[in-house]
């Protein structure tokens, strides 16, 4: 085998160019400073903030966190310093930060979506802006958007025009068809889809007769949902022509070679990044690791390189049976 | 902050289900202060998934050995499969973290520990004595067989309750300080307590403090993902005026270490 050049690893999402596909999830790691020393923000392409909500929030009761097996269950509710705490503390940190920058916002309605991807745009923090439509842990509001493609769809239709920043769409797996929500978000205007959020899911205390969390309900994450996050990354990535991001209980460079092959351009670590601080970092040595033994030039050959039996693996009848009325934009 | 490399050095049950574990850590591991933790990685399987935050017993720094001590009781899933980690195992863990005990100048501190709350505690005893300063220990715990450490307690006074009478006086550490209070001439002025436990005791300590306008320092447990700041997964409810403002405090940056009568017990879990 002739010795070849190192593969090449960057990938695009919309207009923002990362030099590897390997990010940190939103909710992990801040706003990029509390793991000073510990992940290495040069190695890895980029981070996902903490989320940013319209209004500073104090977030979820204890208990807020629980481990299951294989998993972990989170009600943290979103506690942040809201948009103007947001600006004034931490765009000057993100700016400085080594590596893209992925700025999480949740709003409470289309105008709160509004008002956050025009202030983060502004602000010069981000490189690029990913839209909370699924979190589980804020009340009613936080699974409105992503559970219904004409909800997305308005969301996506009004924040569009605010911004030049790539828009990646967070999704939520806690629907039956995940590639029509990822649809109506790419419809109107979103560069990327991201996914998956954590499952609802929840924990009972059989000796107190009570539940474990303190919201009653959480978001399971981890290496037990693996599974179910490379089916809904594989269904959204036969539906639409944006690139996926893919998520859900990465847990060793493998699991991220297994997202990219099931068509995601790029992967977020979450949970099991607490237990291993450098995992993001392995991730990209072991992708570039697994380019050079397949001999490719570059990880998108890998990206969707998934080998199916012809006619197998059909969540539905794929590209074809995209609904004519997603196709042609809002 | 850095990932630490660390070894088994010892890991030995002392009474039924409480062990004590010594591990050696590098010689750039930063000396930690009583009260702190570290975040530790139990088992290189990924099984269970997260760290346990563990407060120190001690630290030991002779010679060319540096290593942390963590006095721990079999509770869970986690700590079983540490308590089956032989001496040699590679472990890391990230630390010291958080806020330690901030005993002030010129007071007498008062030493409120139960059951295996007992591990900070001593930590902090040994740090007076190398002071100087004198110290009252009020120690509580199940029975004769728990009561850890208490051969270590010296130059400070030294109090044991046990709940079953075993040894020392019959009743827990609340006990103690009450007795310890009322007959010991101690005023808020010149006295402070530093406590670690079950919450519940805390919680007791914590209202006797507060009515007797005493300041009150109590070390905080609690599940931890991140045990950096970042996740926000340990939070601390506030009582007093407002709550806390609908604001939790992270118990692994802002803690574990808290003004004992600021924290909202009742919805500390």
């Amino acid at each position: 085998m002739t010795p070849s050049r190192a593969p090449t690893l960057s990938v695009r999402i919309g207009s923002l160019t990362l030099r590897n596909p390997v990010l940190v999830a939103s909710g992990i790691i801040g706003y990029g400073t509390e793991y000073e020393g510990l992940v290495d923000l040069k190695a890895i392409g980029g981070i996902v903030t903490k989320t940013v909500t319209r209004r500073a929030r104090g977030g979820n009761p204890p208990p807020r966190v629980v481990e299951v097996p294989a998993g972990m269950l989170n009600s943290i509710g979103i506690e942040n310093p809201g948009l103007e705490g947001f600006l004034e503390t931490k765009v000057q940190i993100l700016r400085k930060l080594p590596c893209a920058v992925i700025v999480s916002v949740e709003g409470e309605d289309t105008r709160e979506f509004c008002e956050l991807v025009d202030g983060v745009s502004r602000s010069g923090a981000a490189h690029a802006i990913e839209v909370n439509i699924s979190c589980p842990n804020v009340g009613p509001h936080g699974l409105k958007y992503s559970t219904d493609a004409g909800l997305a769809r308005e969301v996506m239709t009004a924040i569009r025009p605010l911004t030049k920043l790539p828009l990646i769409a967070k999704l939520t797996p806690n629907v039956t068809r995940i590639g029509e929500i990822a649809q109506a978000c790419e419809a109107c205007g979103a560069d990327a889809v991201s996914l998956v959020n954590t499952f609802v899911g929840m924990a009972v205390d059989s000796r107190t007769h009570r539940p474990i969390l303190g919201t009653v309900l959480g978001g399971l994450s981890g290496p037990a949902i693996k599974p179910l996050a490379l089916a809904k990354t594989w269904e959204t990535a036969q539906a639409v022509d944006i690139p996926v991001i893919g998520m859900g209980g990465i847990a060793k460079p493998a699991d991220a070679v297994e997202f990219l092959l099931t068509g995601a351009t790029a992967v977020q670590v979450g949970t099991a990044l607490f237990a291993d601080p450098s995992l993001a970092e392995e991730c990209v040595r072991g992708i570039e690791e697994h380019l050079r033994q397949m001999g490719a030039s570059a990880v998108d050959e890998l990206i969707g390189a998934l080998v199916v039996p012809e006619g197998r693996g059909m969540i539905r009848a794929g590209r074809q049976a995209r609904p004519a009325e997603s196709r042609g934009g809002a | 902050m850095k990932l630490v490399p660390c070894e088994v050095f010892e890991n030995r049950e002392l009474s039924q289900g409480n062990y004590l574990l010594t591990l050696t850590v590098p010689r750039s591991f930063a000396t930690p202060q009583p009260g702190q933790f570290v975040h530790l990685r139990i088992s290189e399987e990924g099984d269970p998934l997260l760290r346990r935050p563990y407060s120190l017993e001690g630290f030991v720094s002779r010679g060319r050995l540096r290593a942390v001590r963590i006095y721990y009781s079999v509770v869970g899933r986690g700590s079983r499969i540490l308590s089956c980690q032989p001496k040699g195992t590679s472990l890391d863990l990230i630390g010291p973290l958080g806020i330690g005990f901030k005993p002030r100048p010129r007071r007498l501190p008062i030493l409120v520990a139960g059951g295996r709350g007992v591990a900070p505690l001593l930590f902090l005893s040994r740090k007076l004595r190398e002071a100087k300063r004198p110290y009252v220990f009020l120690f509580g715990a199940r029975s004769r067989k728990e009561l850890y450490g208490v051969r270590e307690v010296r130059g400070g006074r030294l109090h044991v309750a046990t709940d079953d009478g075993s040894v020392g006086y019959p009743g827990n550490a609340l006990d103690l300080l009450r007795r310890e209070w009322e007959g010991g001439g101690h005023t808020p002025l010149h006295a402070e307590i530093f406590t670690c436990g079950p919450h519940g005791l805390l919680h007791e300590v914590a209202e006797f403090a507060r009515a007797e306008g005493i300041r009150c320092e109590a070390s905080l447990e609690g599940p931890m993902a991140c045990a950096v700041g970042a996740c926000r997964g340990c939070p601390v409810p506030l009582g007093g005026n407002g709550g806390g403002n609908g604001r939790y405090p992270a118990m692994c940056v802002e803690g574990p270490v808290m003004d004992a009568t600021i924290v909202d017990w009742r919805r500390l879990p």
